[in-house]
This record gives structure tokens, C-alpha cells and sequence, in this order.
């Protein structure tokens, strides 16, 4: 059943999370092939950013499993989860607005030996400064080909919606994960910033980086997935390639609808 | 005049080393930390029951040693930071904000009430006493030449504190800690554990508030609850946000401001015409010290409604290498 070839970028089974009487996940189960881009779609109250809250440790699952690299994921705290390669995004932009654009880029990479108290002060030799302008130099990249270049010497708290959207963007190709979840990337996005974000997805997956995006926006899921799955009610009702939910008569009643009529 | 500079200016070494702690805990990590009084109390305490020896006649205190002055103050910052190391592994667990506040303020007042009741600890509210010019003996000084030796002891102590700040400031520690201070959510997706980051900085601001207050105590001679209302700590975190919340140079400044405030605005309030004249006051000298407070919370409302990022605003890193986009800039 698992052979390497097949072995998905993420395996989510039976997840389900109440709150009160309200179940908000419900034995949610769904895989994220290796190297794609995978959509999850669903009307508002489906579960979805509950369920990337399970999957990334911010919250806790009642029950259900979490696999990642064939590691079990569910019960580990964020930064472990962070920490083994699977990186998310909010549904509004959290960057450190204090900071400068290139600060954002530079600290979006964790490094265990010098951010301890006596490996950052006691051991500050010369191979980690080497280590610190080897960052700059990759994150200066980074910054130019979101086109922030310009803006890195700006605190990312006074960019604006859109702007802060690529310094996220950039902040996870910084931190070099096996697997990023989008929430919602396009929510108050231009079509030209959009575009942008489609091309820095492709340019995720060119790397090796698998994708999962949730977003209500259908035709950049059209655009830029190769799986999709639905939920609704906290369960996944159905996926497969975009163009096959159009005809699914569940999907439609419960998300599509006006949309796809139209 | 001499006396009155050398006196002050040590007090402001000292009270500089108290900011410069408070500055990691509120200034990086970005938590309202109430209880940072109690560290320099605790290292005050400490300081003097390892050095004045045992308890005489009707005094009580727990241990009574005659160490040398520096083990002392080794000891007594160690016990500093591991009473910031149990505060704060209460009150980081879950608590931001607020919340976080509410608890180091219980957390302080039951160390004051404690070492106020409690008369086995530190003698209750007599205090303690009795340290003469510590290290004044190696070095042959009599009382007036220890005045200057303390002056420069503090100064010096002051100057590696803000020295090792400076580091810690640019290093990729103090990095962490400001993003945990922006978005401790974001600091968590990207790898940060949130809880032991914090703790860290909240266990080192506690230890150099501890180093501090055994400065403290051998500039007094004793302490006692008298000393240390937890109040005090406001005139500390008005120093740090007048001067600039974050920025090492600019806690120095709001020290060195606020100082001069709260030990010069009051002394010319008695030839302000109008105001009540010489006679009221002399009636009622707590006045003088009411205003103080009044002034300090004036300085307070004012900075934080017309400049909150104080005198000088934390500075950031300005890369100047060329950097050409290559994608078009996005508005």
C-alpha cells in the first residue's frame, strides 16, 4: 500500500474536532499527493481552517491521524511541526510588522544553533556571522524575484495587503519546507498580484515543495491545482481534478452551485 | 555638590541595570512583566544574608553568611533567576497580554507580603542591614574614597551590562524574541517554540534585575519592604518607554531623563509663584513626594499618546547592498 513511489506528501484520517456541541471537523480523511498542488474547497463553516489548525499543531484533534513524511503529526506542538518541514499561512497576513521586509525573510529560517541563548551570545564566532551573511545573500535574492527588493529596508507592517501576501510568500521559500499550507491566499489580492501568487506556487512545486491551498476564489484553484478535495460540514465530500467536481452533483449543491451555472 | 553627583550618578548606574533587564523582557520578548521588582529585591535580600553574617539579638534571617561581596552577588543573581525561572513558567504557559500581567503582579505581591510577614526570611519589615562598603577593606578605602570606588564599580557594571546587551540585541536570540513580540503565531509556524523563548528572555531579565538589586543593596547598606514598593517598577518601564521600548541607547536615555525628573522636577515646585507658597509645603512635605508620582504619570500619558516609540525608536538593520528586482514592484 505504501510504497515510495506512492507514499502522498500528507495523509489525514478520520481527523475530527468539536467545540461545545458543535462539530466542526468530522471524520475528515483526505491525502495530498507528493509534488502537486492540491486545492481544499468548501462553503464557509466547512471545516477547512479548523482542519489546517489540526494539521499544523495550532490546535488539538479529539481524534484522528495526521501522517507527514510517515511521521504521526497529531499532538505535536506548532514550531515541531514547523520544525519538520510543513509551514502554513493564516487567513490574514501575519508578518512581524516591526521588522524590515529582509528581517521578515532572514528569520523565517529556524536555526536551533543560534537562536539558543548560549549558541546565539557565547558562540558568536566567525563561521556564524559567514552563516548570517550567506542568509542575507539568499534572502536578497528571494526579495528580488518577488519584486520587494525596493521594499526590504521598509517595516513589513506598513506594506500593504498585497505586499505583505509575497513577504509571506517569500518568508516560506526562506524557510525551505516539504509541504506548505495556504489559507486563503487570495483574500483582498489584485488579478496581477494573483498571478504572481500562481507563479510563486508553480515555483514551489519546481523545488520539490508539495502545496495544499484553501481558497474560495475558483478560478485560481482551476489554475493552479491538479487535485481537489471539497468538504463541507467538516467532511470531505469529494475530490479529483477540478474539471470532474463541476459534474458532481453533491459538490454542487453544497459549494459550486451559482458559480459553475454561470 | 561632589557627594550629591557621585551619589546620584551611582544610583543612575544602577537603576540603568535595572532598566536594561526590564528592556528584554517588556522592550524584546514584549510581556508587561510586574513582578520584575521582586528580582531586584530578591537579589538585594540575597546579597545581604550571604554577607552580613549571622542574625544578632532579636533579628531573624535565613542563612547569615560572611561571604566576599562578588560570590555573594553570584549567588544572589542565581536565586534571582530561579525564582523569574518559576514566575514565569506560570504565567508564560498560557497567558499574553493582560492576563500575563495580572499574574506577575500576584506573583510580586506575594513575594512583598512574604518577605514583609514571613520575619524567619528576611526579618519581615525591619529589613536587613548592615552591609559597610563592600570589597571597601581589600582595597584599603576608607568611607569617603568608597563613595568614588562605588561610583566606578557601578559605572563599570553598568557599561559590560549594556555591552552584553548590545550583543544580545543584534544576535539572532534577540532577533527571536522581537518576532514572539510581533506575532508569536507567525514565530510558532516558522519553528519557534514560543514557551521556552519566552522563558529565556523572562529568566535573563530577571537575573540582571537580581545582579542589579545586589548593586542596589550594597549602595544601601540594607533593605527592607520599605525599599521596594512593587510600584517602583513603573518608574523602570517609564524610563524604558520614554527613552525608546527595545533600544539599549535609548533605555540608557530614558534612565538618565527620567532620573533628573523625578529627582529635580520637584525641587523648584516651591518657588512657583501661585502654587500654595513655601509655607504649605513645609506643612505638608508627602506633597513633594505625591508629585512625583503625578509628574512621572504625566511623562507617562504624554509619551504614549504624542510619541510611543519613545526618544529613540528601536533601530533596525538598513542593508545597504544593491538589490535590482527582478520581478516588477508590486503596490
Amino acid at each position: 500500500m505504501s510504497a515510495p513511489a506512492t507514499t502522498p506528501a500528507l495523509e489525514v484520517r478520520g481527523l475530527t474536532k468539536r467545540f461545545g456541541g458543535v462539530v466542526a471537523v468530522d471524520g475528515c480523511s483526505f491525502e495530498a499527493p507528493l509534488g502537486q498542488v492540491t486545492g481544499l474547497i468548501g462553503p464557509n463553516g466547512a471545516g477547512k481552517s479548523t482542519a489546517i489548525d489540526l494539521i499544523s499543531g495550532f490546535k488539538l484533534p479529539d481524534s484522528g491521524t495526521v501522517l507527514f513524511k510517515g511521521r504521526a503529526l497529531e499532538g505535536l506542538p506548532p514550531h515541531v511541526i514547523s520544525r519538520l518541514g510543513l509551514i502554513r499561512t493564516f487567513q490574514t497576513p501575519r508578518e512581524w510588522p516591526g521588522l524590515t521586509v529582509l528581517e521578515n525573510v532572514v528569520m523565517a529560517r529556524w536555526d536551533a544553533g543560534r537562536e539558543g541563548f548560549f549558541g546565539g551570545l557565547v558562540r558568536m564566532g566567525h563561521a556564524q556571522r559567514a552563516r548570517t551573511e550567506d542568509e542575507l545573500v539568499r534572502a536578497r535574492e528571494i526579495l528580488s524575484e518577488f519584486g520587494l527588493g525596493a521594499l526590504r529596508n521598509e517595516r513589513a507592517g506598513n506594506l500593504s495587503g498585497g505586499q505583505k501576501r509575497l513577504v509571506e510568500f517569500a518568508r516560506m521559500r526562506m524557510a525551505q519546507p516539504q509541504l506548505v499550507i495556504l489559507d486563503e491566499p487570495m483574500g483582498g489580492v489584485n488579478p496581477v498580484l494573483g498571478e504572481r501568487m500562481a507563479l510563486a506556487i508553480e515555483a514551489f512545486v519546481a523545488t520539490g515543495t508539495s502545496v495544499i491551498v484553501v481558497e474560495h476564489n475558483l478560478p485560481f484553484i482551476e489554475r493552479v491545482t491538479q487535485h481537489v478535495i471539497v468538504m463541507a460540514q467538516g467532511t470531505v465530500i469529494a475530490e479529483g481534478p477540478f474539471e470532474s467536481l463541476r459534474s458532481n452533483q453533491d459538490v454542487v449543491d453544497a459549494y459550486l452551485g451559482e458559480q459553475v451555472r454561470q | 555638590m561632589t557627594q550629591y553627583l557621585v551619589s546620584i550618578l551611582s544610583e543612575g548606574a544602577v537603576f540603568g541595570i535595572m532598566a536594561l533587564g526590564l528592556n528584554v523582557i517588556w522592550g524584546w520578548s514584549g510581556d508587561f512583566d510586574l513582578a520584575y521588582y521582586g528580582y531586584i529585591a530578591v537579589g538585594a535580600y540575597m546579597t545581604l544574608v550571604l554577607t552580613i553574617g549571622p542574625a544578632q539579638g532579636d533579628a531573624h534571617y535565613i542563612l547569615g553568611q560572611h561571604l566576599p561581596y562578588p560570590l555573594a552577588v553570584v549567588i544572589a543573581v542565581v536565586t534571582a533567576m530561579a525564582v523569574g525561572l518559576i514566575v514565569g513558567a506560570i504565567a508564560l504557559r498560557h497567558l499574553r497580554g493582560i492576563y500575563f500581567s495580572i499574574v506577575t503582579l500576584g506573583a510580586v505581591y506575594v513575594m512583598y507580603v512574604f518577605a514583609g510577614q514571613y520575619t524567619p526570611l528576611f526579618d519581615g519589615f525591619n529589613g536587613l542591614s548592615g552591609l559597610y562598603d563592600p570589597m571597601g577593606d581589600w582595597f584599603g578605602l576608607d568611607f569617603k574614597s568608597y563613595q568614588y570606588f562605588f561610583l566606578g564599580l557601578s559605572l563599570v557594571m553598568f557599561a559590560l551590562v549594556y555591552l552584553f546587551m548590545a550583543r544580545v540585541s543584534g544576535s539572532r536570540f534577540g532577533m527571536a524574541l522581537r518576532t514572539l513580540r510581533e506575532d508569536e503565531r507567525a514565530a510558532a509556524a516558522f519553528g519557534r517554540d514560543i514557551y521556552r523563548l519566552k522563558l529565556k528572555g523572562y529568566v535573563l531579565g530577571a537575573g540582571v534585575g537580581g545582579f542589579a538589586g545586589a548593586l542596589f543593596a550594597a549602595y544601601l547598606g540594607a533593605f527592607n519592604t520599605s525599599a521596594w514598593a512593587p510600584v517602583e517598577v513603573i518608574v523602570l518601564y517609564a524610563a524604558v518607554l520614554v527613552g525608546g521600548r527595545g533600544n539599549i541607547m535609548g533605555v540608557a536615555l530614558g534612565v538618565l531623563i527620567m532620573g533628573v525628573i523625578v529627582q529635580e522636577s520637584t525641587r523648584f515646585l516651591p518657588q512657583v509663584p501661585g502654587l500654595y507658597g513655601m509655607q504649605f509645603l513645609d506643612q505638608h512635605p508627602q506633597i513633594l513626594l505625591a508629585a512625583r508620582g503625578a509628574i512621572i504619570g504625566l511623562v507617562l500619558v504624554l509619551f504614549l499618546r504624542f510619541r510611543p516609540q519613545g526618544l529613540l525608536p528601536e533601530r533596525r538593520y538598513v542593508d545597504s547592498q544593491p538589490v535590482i528586482d527582478v520581478a516588477p514592484q508590486t503596490s
